[in-house]
């Protein structure tokens, strides 16, 4: 089910399924794409609440909003607003960047972390790419870098009505707004790192080369206690490569912490 | 009309490699450029601007980076140089690619240095760039026109402003003593040019009274010039031919077949420019929403596609110099013909007052290209400043 919601000046578009403990899902760069069936593995074992990311969807980009630092804080009003209490963060890609931002902040409300293949932080040096530059290869590349299978990801976007692909446009422009420069990161992050006090779960594909594991493996050692498990057959994005396995993964975590 | 003799100063002998390759902008390594061949070129291409004061011709310049389609990587540079070789020539900017400057204060220090230095003739474009240019200066394409006000605001204060210093405090920009020196001749400011392809540009430019430009666009620039007029009458003023611009490939030579070859070896820029790899041609939030929903829907293709004045589409990468004039593109022949063409142009367009004149495209010879601007200057360029 969908619905709006207004939190702090922004009008928020949230998918919301499935019963019992909460988990507040943070998509993709790519978008959340709620037609695909990854919200539902989860669902079937959590309350999922999954916003559109502002300018994302129908959610609402004020001019006034414009950096990470104003998503985390807007979701963090956001869990306030719904009450949520003990609550599951799980963010993938972007929205693993957006939720660590969130942790390093007040975990409150949440009693597990779990991040897919973030980005948000710079482990390399200054010549060194630690995130493949998504808007300086072709598409077909990024594919090839994002997924096991590419095949597994492609879109018809001829096929789609327009009111789509305007949320996909508007969404990759929002993108760019959060995550221009510095590329996909903030440089600060991972000096805060630390301040991350509840138990946190890593997940890779193990075929990511957008973001490798060794790149994880740096986020593992800069939370304390943290894990980090692979993916089999999957690329950047395991819950959607791998959505029954992923849900699984998360649940098992979230059931031994 | 007034005509502006333009150059990118292109470096030609890197092309094949970059056409080999599909990108001449971004990617094409700088090891393809030969500093000692671009030293010669370099001193080649000034030349050809330094003739056109001797003729009459107006002088514009442009910059580019990353591309061995322009050499120029700094139009105040560039116009530096110009101003102390040139005395009458007016000189323009088009220009000054402000959305991807961290510095408008700085901008608006060089443009008036050149205004001092050439004594008053600088004319100031304030341009949002190419959406290639946005990769080599990593500045965000997301809310870039914001940007871009906000950097035109601040460098006409800057530039207009003398009792300072003022502060600024933005939403890009930071400064809290703002005072150039020295202040430009033209006050308030030099005339201010802006660059654009829609109707939306059109309106933006005349809600400023600022000049409209456009580049190769053909029967497109019309609705923008309708729009730049009609906003003109709604603010109370009536916008004259003076305020419209218009860039296109000239070639003139002593028969048709001689002013042909030539445009046809200047429009290799036009065939050139589009060859940039796919993923530097549309960064998100360069383009509308609208324009974006559009290139989904049509699926992979995207190349500069023009239509001529029949509605047939052409591709400027790969279009003959008939196609490129049936597009209004190019203009070329006798210096009769050239006129002629113009002269229509100019009717079907309502009344241009600038003709921005594409006279090198990098294999134009030194000896065909001074002959290209003696011709055009002292033969046709008189006949069109009668115009209008």
């Amino acid at each position: 089910m969908s619905r709006s919601i207004s939190v702090s000046g922004v009008t928020l578009d949230i998918e919301e399924r499935g019963a019992g403990r909460p988990l507040l899902f943070l998509h993709a760069g790519e978008g959340l794409q709620p037609r695909h069936p990854s919200l539902d593995h989860l669902a079937a074992r959590f309350r999922v609440i999954a916003p559109h990311h502002p300018g994302f969807g129908e959610s609402t980009l004020p001019d006034w909003f414009g950096t990470v630092d104003d998503i985390a804080y807007l979701y963090l009003d956001l869990a306030r607003t719904l009450d949520l209490q003990d609550a599951v963060l799980v963010g993938t890609d972007f929205g693993g960047w957006v939720a660590a931002e969130m942790a390093v902040r007040n975990m409150q409300r949440f009693t597990h972390l779990v991040l897919a293949a973030p980005l948000g932080i710079k482990l390399g040096g200054v010549t060194d790419r630690d995130i493949a530059d998504m808007h300086a290869i072709p598409r077909a590349e990024f594919m090839r870098l994002a997924w096991a299978d590419p095949r597994r990801g492609e879109i018809d976007y001829t096929a789609l009505p327009e009111s789509e692909l305007a949320a996909i446009v508007r969404g990759r422009e929002a993108l760019a707004l959060f995550g221009w420069k510095p590329y996909m990161h903030n440089p600060r992050l991972k000096r805060w790192l630390h301040r991350i006090d509840l138990p946190t779960l890593l997940l890779w594909g193990e075929h990511d080369r957008i973001v490798t594991p060794t790149y994880g493996e740096g986020w593992c050692a800069a939370i304390p206690g943290a894990r980090m498990e692979l993916i089999r057959d999957a690329g950047h994005f395991p819950h959607w490569e791998q959505p029954d396995a992923f849900a699984e993964r998360v649940a098992g975590f979230v059931g031994q912490h | 009309m007034r005509s502006w003799y333009f150059s990118e100063m292109a470096y030609h002998p890197a092309w094949q490699e970059g056409l080999k390759r599909g990108s001449l902008r971004v990617i094409l390594p700088n090891e393809n450029l030969d500093p000692a061949e671009a030293h010669k070129l370099l001193h080649r291409y000034l030349d050809e601007f330094a003739l056109c004061d001797e003729v009459g011709l107006d002088i514009m310049v442009n910059e580019h980076h990353s591309t061995a389609t322009c050499m120029t990587v700094s139009v105040p540079m560039a116009l530096a140089v110009i101003a102390r070789e040139t005395k009458r020539a007016r000189l323009l900017t088009l220009g000054n690619p402000i959305a991807n400057r961290p510095d408008p204060v700085r901008v608006a220090e060089e443009m008036a240095w050149l205004d001092v230095l050439s004594g008053g003739r600088l004319e100031m474009g304030l341009v949002k760039g190419a959406p290639y240019e946005i990769a080599p200066a990593n500045s965000n394409p997301a809310r870039l026109m914001r940007r871009y006000w906000e950097a035109h605001d601040l460098i006409l204060k800057a530039m207009s402003t003398t009792d300072g210093p003022f502060n600024w405090e933005g939403e890009y920009f930071h400064y809290r003593n703002v005072n150039v020196w020295p202040r430009p001749i033209q006050q308030p400011t030099p005339p201010v040019w802006m660059t654009g392809m829609s109707v939306d540009s059109g309106r933006l430019a005349a809600e400023r009274g600022h000049v409209i430009g456009t580049l190769l666009s053909g029967g497109t620039a019309k609705p923008m010039y309708d729009m730049y007029r009609q906003t003109a009458r709604e603010r109370g003023w009536e916008a004259g031919p003076d305020r419209m611009a218009y860039a296109a490939v000239v070639g003139v030579g002593h028969t048709r077949d001689e002013g042909l070859r030539r445009a046809d070896q200047i429009a290799d820029y036009v065939r050139t420019a589009p060859v940039v790899a796919e993923q530097f041609t549309n960064p998100p939030g360069y383009n509308s929403v609208a324009a974006n929903v559009a290139i989904l829907k049509a699926g992979p293709r995207a190349h500069r596609i023009v239509k001529d004045r029949q509605g047939n589409m052409i591709d400027h990468r790969k279009a003959s110099v008939q196609q490129f004039m049936d597009t209004d593109t190019v203009f070329a022949g006798t210096p009769d013909d050239v006129f002629d063409q113009i002269r229509d142009f100019n009717v079907r367009m309502g009344g241009v007052g600038h003709l921005l004149f594409f006279g090198q495209g990098g294999y134009l010879s030194h000896q065909d290209a001074t002959q290209n601007i003696t011709l055009f200057g002292r033969e046709v360029a008189p006949r069109l400043r009668e115009m209008n």
